[in-house]
């Protein structure tokens, strides 16, 4: 998989670079929109990731060009800002989907997967860790053969926690996936609904998938202990 | 009616001072009518007391029945309703004049003078229940010997009712006067102070939202005119400072997030790593924990500085105002178990309201949480929601611990806590409540809060209902 991503502020592009990298992503970086459109038009990319203001071409002129080529590439925008009419004109330019800076990686690579989840027609629709499986088109849980009853909150937990397998997830990056935007702050909810789905999951089956850990938050993986 | 006002106390201080002005002017004309009705009639009676001594009395004792009958000839008392008497020094009578016609007073009855009458003197006296006598009394001496106190008086009958009609005329004069001063002063109060009024209202809808309005200047070029610019150029000011405040808040906001996401990214990046001890993790951990609750400090800031500057373009949906509260109040609804709360949610009607559901979404988990929080195991928060007159409330109550009235009037504005051991709380930087505020009057509604300490708090919110 090989990734675009067009953003002027260095240290920004540094740690995403790293963090796809670690994730077995292939990267390319453009500091400016004008080689970012180049590049684009160039090399054949599963998916761009774009800043919004950029010198040379703006990030959603970028865009806009691309489209006019018939690229059909999908494309995060990443902006400092979010006002509502921002986000009409990125997806009108072609955007797939944004997000809002000081965003959390996890997050990203969550939009990431599901952007190239939607361009791959036969990808498996089942996630598995270990014994648990989770079907992502029928929202159905099963661990160990048993199917396990989930509230729409408790699914939205586990599959995120699961689409990011063996990362940490803080509080905050799990309210800001799983919950709206009002719930922001709330990080008590988590911890709550996380025990909830401990107990439905984990309690009854002998290995413990979710994790806490201190000071930081949770994990799903399959502990090779 | 307002008594402090302009228009009473200018109008009431105006009438007091005119009756005071006019009753006084009016006391003066009536008692310098009566005075001169009496000297007019005294002396008169004087001169007819003197006439009868000069040309009836000069000749010597005279004889009564000539005395009596050229009286009766000359003035017939008796037809012209007036009294002669005319005593001799030893005090017996020469003549005195009969019942007059009109029976204003009867002769017999009317007293004599207490001391010896030495020279002419006027006085008056009550021979009966009926009205005063004016008698004027000259002595006399004739040529040849012998004194006489000659007496003409008359009733004061006639003379009292022209001072009664005298009154009447000026307690009516004097009352009309009043009431058409305080209707005119009332009318030309109210022509003088109906701009003043129209400023009071334009001004009352001048809020911190919509400073960009003027108050209307009439075109008179009076000093209400004047003041209307002076105000004018004060809310300019206003204006200019709120909106510096509020752009340093979105600027500053924004300026924050390159280098908040850097640091967010590297510290997220730094905890995946498998080699960490665990000190160092829970170290970073911890730094990313504080990371998040600037990012989310930022991210309010922001949204607020956007609600102020009226330029978050609220979305206008119509939707159930009762059925978000019952959906919210069940994600929510965890929390309140942890800690065996009652959540409970009253409705009686749908209610509709016009708005963008997030931000609307946002009061109602902001207050929520504030209550579930504030509130100790075991209590109750309940959460309701109806409409009365057009427009939508919204309230949650607890069980909390309430707020110290002193604290009542700050609890919506930014970064205030209540309750100081509490501001260590990650979630609300003490911005909760007042995004509670914007997001209302954004919406062209407002909140407000009622608590005792010990009995726990009320919030209210009021929103426009939809129509």
């Amino acid at each position: 998989m090989r990734i675009l991503l067009v953003e002027d502020e260095e240290k920004v592009a540094r740690f995403i670079r790293v963090g796809l990298k670690a994730e077995g992503f292939a990267i390319d970086s453009a500091r400016d929109g004008r080689t970012g459109l180049q590049l684009a038009l160039v090399n054949p990319y599963d998916l761009l990731i774009v800043d919004l203001m950029l010198p040379e071409l703006s990030g959603t002129d970028l865009i806009r060009e691309l489209r006019k080529k018939n690229s059909h590439v999908p494309v995060v925008v990443l902006t400092a800002r979010d006002a509502i009419a921002d986000k009409i004109a990125n997806f009108e330019s072609g955007a797939d989907d944004y997000l809002t800076k000081p965003f959390s990686f996890a997050e990203l690579l969550v939009r990431i997967k599901a952007l190239l989840r939607r361009g791959t027609v036969n990808r498996s629709n089942v996630l598995r860790i270990a014994d648990l499986e989770i079907d992502r088109l029928t929202h159905q849980v099963r661990r160990n053969g048993v199917a396990i009853k989930l509230t729409s909150k408790e699914y939205s937990l586990l599959e995120y926690l699961v689409l990011s397998a063996g990362r940490v997830l803080s509080r905050t990056m799990i309210i800001e996936h799983v919950w709206d935007q009002s719930f922001e702050g709330l990080t008590n909810i988590v911890d709550v609904y996380v025990r909830q789905l401990r107990a439905k999951i984990d309690e009854p089956f002998g290995k413990k998938l979710i994790r806490t850990i201190r000071s930081v938050g949770y994990t799903i993986s399959d502990f090779a202990e | 009616m307002n008594t402090r006002s302009i228009r009473f106390n200018l109008i009431s201080r105006f009438a007091a001072l005119l009756l005071l002005v006019t009753v006084t002017f009016a006391g003066f004309t009536y008692w310098s009518v009566r005075r001169y009705v009496v000297d007019v009639v005294g002396g008169s009676m004087l001169h007819r007391a003197e006439q009868i001594g000069r040309t009836l009395l000069r000749g010597g004792p005279a004889d009564e029945s000539y005395i009596a009958n050229e009286i009766e000839t000359r003035y017939a008392p008796e037809l012209n309703d007036r009294f002669i008497r005319i005593t001799r020094a030893d005090g017996s009578v020469l003549y005195c004049s009969r019942n007059p016609a009109d029976r204003s007073f009867t002769p017999a009855n009317v007293p004599y003078p207490k001391a010896k009458t030495l020279k002419s003197e006027l006085r008056e006296e009550s021979p009966s229940d009926e009205a005063k006598m004016l008698i004027a009394a000259v002595p006399y001496s004739s040529d040849q010997g012998g004194g006489y106190l000659v007496e003409a008086g008359t009733s004061l009958a006639g003379a009292n009712r022209v001072m009664e009609a005298l009154l009447w005329t000026l307690a009516a004069g004097l009352f009309s006067l009043l009431v058409l001063t305080v209707i005119g002063g009332w009318m030309l109060m109210n022509r003088a102070l109906s701009p003043v009024h129209n400023i009071t209202v334009a001004a009352q809808d001048i809020t911190l939202r919509d400073l960009r309005r003027r108050l209307p200047v009439p075109q008179t070029g009076d000093e209400i005119a004047n003041l209307c610019v002076v105000l004018n150029k004060m809310i300019a000011r206003l204006q200019e400072s709120f909106d510096n405040v509020s752009r340093f808040t979105a600027d500053a906001s924004h300026e924050l997030r390159t280098p908040l996401t850097i640091i967010r990214g590297e510290l997220e990046e730094m905890i995946q790593r498998s080699d960490l001890n665990e000190q160092i993790r829970s170290a970073l951990g911890s730094l990313l924990e504080e990371v998040e609750r600037l990012v989310a400090i930022v991210e309010r800031l922001f949204a607020l500085s956007r609600l102020d500057a009226g330029e978050a373009q609220i979305e206008r949906v119509k939707f159930s105002l009762s059925e978000l509260a019952e959906t919210t109040l069940e994600q929510m609804s965890l929390l309140a178990e942890e800690k065996s709360i009652s959540l409970q949610f009253k409705t009686k009607d749908p209610v509709q309201v016009e708005g963008d559901r997030t931000r609307l979404k946002q009061i109602i988990v902001n207050l929520l949480d504030n209550a579930i929080k504030y509130t100790p195991d075991g209590g109750a928060v309940e959460l309701s929601v109806w409409s009365r007159n057009g427009t939508a409330f919204l309230e949650v109550k607890d069980t909390g611990p309430g707020i110290p009235e002193s604290a009542l009037p700050h609890v919506f504005e930014r970064f205030y806590r209540a309750d100081e051991v509490h501001s260590r709380d990650v979630e609300g930087a003490g911005l909760g409540l007042a995004i509670v505020r914007s997001i209302a009057s954004a919406h062209g509604g407002d909140v407000s809060v009622s608590s005792e300490v010990d009995s726990g708090c009320r919030i209210t919110v009021r929103l426009p209902r939809a129509k």
